[in-house]
């Protein structure tokens, strides 16, 4: 099969892709700004003790923890699982990258290997989307925490990536219009959703840097102190 | 929608106004990933769904979502928002925040996005505790500390006069008549901020810490005012508590002019008094340093002030890291390091420092006797912990860790085997600087008696002692007459307290598992007649629901406390200290 022509895409396909998902961007970066300003709207809680250890090598330290499972004592028991986050996440970003530049660069988007890199994470993202929905589902600890916006959030991430798979070789309109369905939905969905968590992630992980390092618990494991003059 | 509670639409409010900026980010981030889930001791102990951190903070989220969330406030439902509606879930909501939590901050530390799951418990006590939902023994604690300024309630007088005790055993153990604990010395290098607990019943740690001073020469006081280290403001959430507990400590300080206040051996002590309690205060910044007794012993210990002989503590110890110290105050290597130098075989529990397990007794859950069954399930995990170190001691710095970790070697029955006893002991608990004082090389060492005289003035004085088991009787009348006490002895409560009516005891050593009436219940009686009233009263048990006594106070707190198996010195110790402490009381008061 050939690769679909850019200017032959239909009116509806070229609605989605150039003008809403572009609209549902805006309409994210407004919204979250928002949302953001909201939360500077509360108060700060007030840190006046000496400090015992560094911020910055502290602040460092909980951004960093991310990309460390050993760092955090669950994660370091259940490696597949930070394995499968880590992997699922990624997937997202390639989905993003894939749909942003799209419009931009097709003929670049093209290649054989761009293609098959994109296809393989939608698949990695998919078959992990349905592993951590079963989880959800099965396991009674994580049905507890599981609301109906995070089962909703997981079902269309697992579509959507599957909808990658189909669209990624660039070769069908109606896949690629169900695929920038879904990631222009999620533009308009996702800062009402649980998803916005990555953007919290930024805000809390310096808090919670901030805190720990100040007294001298994070980098986690203390060092000892210097020797006073008692 | 249902009608509001005037409790709920109050606990709404202040919910809403009490929420800062890292509370809202701590509510809006979590991704219900699940992976904190095995971080929390609740949860791996019961396998409860209901019990992983972010199952027990959606209860609290909920509120958030319903007062903040976009989608909360369109549809509730989507996201699992809701206010509270009943004073029934105000209770449940109590239930979770002060009998399923101790706030260790261990899935704060496991969380990937860092939701600080302790801090939205802090600021849903608070929110329950203004409204009367708190358990009865964090209520009385609560109001020691406003209306006495300690947390056991103890007076200037009984304060002075166990320092005063303290004081003459000293004399006696450094052959020192003239040895004195300084007493508002003005501006001595520092000040000695101390647990109640060591006050009230174990002065073990006081001793180790006074003659670790005294050895090393340190210019140092005890205060005669702010001197408790604990902060009920920490596990209530209320900062205007904090705030005046701290504040006592600080004027004092102050007043004395001294260049440090140093902590004794407390998780919580240290974490309220030198990070939470200067910015609930509003104290800051302050004219001294703050330290811990552990930071102090490691520099000691560096400079040679003190010379430890690890052979003295020839048995395996492991060290028990408590939360508040090593998750809020980053205090980890401090321990390690004297008990690497106090003891001949230190073994590291696992997981330890940031990541150790709760003991299970934090976020003033000892004084919460009605969550003592589910306490002590989940103590499980910690159990575990300690039995696969082999250890035959555990140390730690914290004294609620020490009675929340003799619970759990109790219940767990984790016992060591000493090879030259018949049966394996249980397990030793102790605080760091009781091995670092056992292991100090003292210049002409003075030989410690295991079994100290009774002083001239208590010399003959009547115990009555009370224990259903016969053994028990008579280990105890042997060990007191010998020691020249006069003894009579009951097997029963009811048989107890006529005695205590008819013989006049001048102490009375109670058991609490007895048929019949049981030693709560004695105790109640004894207390509430204003003839037995005032008799000093010495628990002697294996049952840990004695401790309701000591905290909620409906009725007078008794004067000692003590687990078995019995160990013969410390019992020696207490009975010697609280006669000596009722004598003194008298002749003051004649
Ligand atoms: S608190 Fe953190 S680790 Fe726990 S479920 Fe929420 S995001 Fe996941
Ligand atoms: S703070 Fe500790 S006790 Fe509370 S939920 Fe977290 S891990 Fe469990």
């Amino acid at each position: 099969m050939d690769y679909i022509v850019w200017k032959d895409l239909g009116p509806l396909t070229r609605l989605v892709m150039n003008q809403l998902h572009y609209l549902g961007l805006l309409f994210m970066i407004v919204a979250y700004s928002y949302k953001i300003y909201q939360i500077f709207q509360y108060p700060s809680a007030k840190e006046g003790t000496p400090p015992r250890g560094d911020h910055q090598k502290a602040i460092r330290y909980s951004y960093m923890t991310l990309a460390m499972p050993w760092e955090l004592d669950t994660q370091k028991h259940h490696m597949y699982r930070y394995v499968e986050f880590a992997l699922f996440h990624i997937a997202m970003a390639v989905g993003i990258g894939f749909a942003f530049i799209l419009p931009m660069a097709h003929e670049f988007m093209k290649n054989s290997f761009i293609i098959g890199f994109s296809k393989l994470f939608f698949v990695l993202g998919f078959l992990i989307g349905i592993s951590r929905l079963a989880r959800r589902v099965y396991s009674p600890a994580m049905r507890r925490i599981s609301t109906l916006d995070d089962y909703f959030c997981l079902m269309l991430l697992t579509l959507w990536m599957f909808s990658g798979i189909l669209a990624a070789p660039l070769k069908s309109e109606l896949f690629l219009f169900a695929y920038y369905f879904f990631a222009t939905f999620f533009l308009f969905y996702v800062p009402f959703s649980k998803i916005s968590h990555y953007v919290y992630f930024f805000f809390i992980k310096y808090y919670v840097g901030k805190h720990f390092g100040h007294r001298g618990t994070f980098p986690k494991k203390g060092s000892m102190p210097t020797v006073k003059n008692v | 929608m249902r009608q509001k509670s005037q409790n709920a639409i109050a606990f709404n409010e202040s919910f809403k106004k009490r929420t800062n900026r890292q509370h809202v980010l701590s509510f809006a981030a979590c991704a219900h990933c699940g992976t904190c889930n095995d971080s929390c001791h609740y949860f791996l102990a019961t396998g409860d769904p209901k019990m992983t951190p972010a199952a027990k903070m959606d209860k609290i989220r909920q509120v958030y979502k319903a007062q903040k969330d976009w989608l909360g406030r369109l549809m509730p439902t989507w996201v699992g928002a809701k206010e509270i509606e009943t004073d029934e879930e105000l209770l449940e909501l109590q239930d979770i925040v002060f009998g399923s939590c101790t706030g260790c901050r261990r899935c704060t530390f496991n969380c990937p996005f860092g939701v600080d799951t302790a801090a939205l418990v802090g600021l849903a006590r608070s929110c329950l505790v203004d409204l009367g939902y708190a358990p009865e023994g964090i209520k009385v604690v609560m109001k020691d500390q406003w209306e006495i300024g300690n947390q056991m309630g103890i007076s200037k007088e009984e304060y002075l006069d166990t320092l005063e005790w303290v004081q003459e055993e000293l004399q006696e153990e450094f052959g020192n008549p003239d040895y004195k604990v300084p007493i508002d010395k003005k501006g001595a290098d520092f000040v000695y901020v101390v647990n109640p607990r060591e006050i009230k019943y174990d002065p073990r740690s006081l001793q180790a810490a006074f003659k670790i001073f005294y050895y090393a020469g340190l210019d140092w006081t005890m205060g005669s005012e702010g001197w408790d280290n604990t902060n009920f403001g920490l596990f209530s959430g209320k900062a205007d508590l904090g705030g005046h507990m701290g504040n006592l400590a600080y004027n004092h300080a102050k007043k004395l002019e001294v260049k440090r206040m140093i902590i004794s051996e407390c998780g919580h002590g240290l974490r309220s008094t030198k990070w939470e309690a200067p910015n609930w205060g509003k104290a800051n910044p302050l004219p001294f340093e703050i330290s811990s007794l552990l930071e102090l012993m490691v520099d000691l210990i560096n400079i040679g002030k003190i010379v430890l002989d690890p052979s003295k503590n020839p048995y395996p110890v492991t060290y028990h890291d408590p939360c508040n110290l090593s998750r809020s105050c980053g205090i980890t290597e401090e321990p390690r390091f004297c008990l690497n130098r106090a003891c001949v075989d230190f073994r590291e529990m696992i997981p330890n420092r940031g990541d150790s397990y709760c003991c299970t007794g934090g976020g003033g859950a000892m004084s919460m006797s009605e969550y003592t069954g589910r306490r002590l399930e989940v103590a499980k995990v910690k159990a575990d912990q300690i039995r696969k170190t082999g250890a035959a001691i555990v140390a730690t710095a914290c004294h609620n860790c020490v009675d929340g970790l003799s619970d759990v070697i109790k219940n767990y029955n984790l016992r060591y085997d000493y090879r030259d006893s018949k049966t394996p002991s249980l397990l030793r608990v102790c605080n760091v600087c009781e091995l670092v004082a056992e292991a100090m090389v003292i210049p002409a060492e003075i030989k410690k008696t295991a079994a100290k005289a009774p002083q001239n003035a208590i010399k003959g004085k009547k115990v009555l002692v009370i224990d259903d088991e016969p053994d028990i009787i008579v280990f105890i009348e042997t060990l007191l007459t010998d020691a020249g006490f006069k003894v009579v002895t009951a097997n029963d409560g009811m048989t107890g307290l006529e005695k205590a009516k008819t013989e006049h005891p001048d102490l009375i050593t109670l058991d609490i598992t007895m048929p019949g009436k049981s030693g709560i219940q004695f105790f109640r009686e004894l207390r509430s007649s204003a003839e037995t009233a005032n008799i000093p009263v010495f628990i002697i048990t294996g049952a840990i629901d004695f401790r309701q006594l000591m905290y909620q106070k409906a009725v007078q707190a008794p004067d000692g406390f003590m687990m078995k198996p019995i160990n013969p010195e410390v019992l020696l110790m207490t009975v010697n200290k609280i006669l000596e402490k009722s004598v003194r009381n008298k002749t003051v008061v004649n």
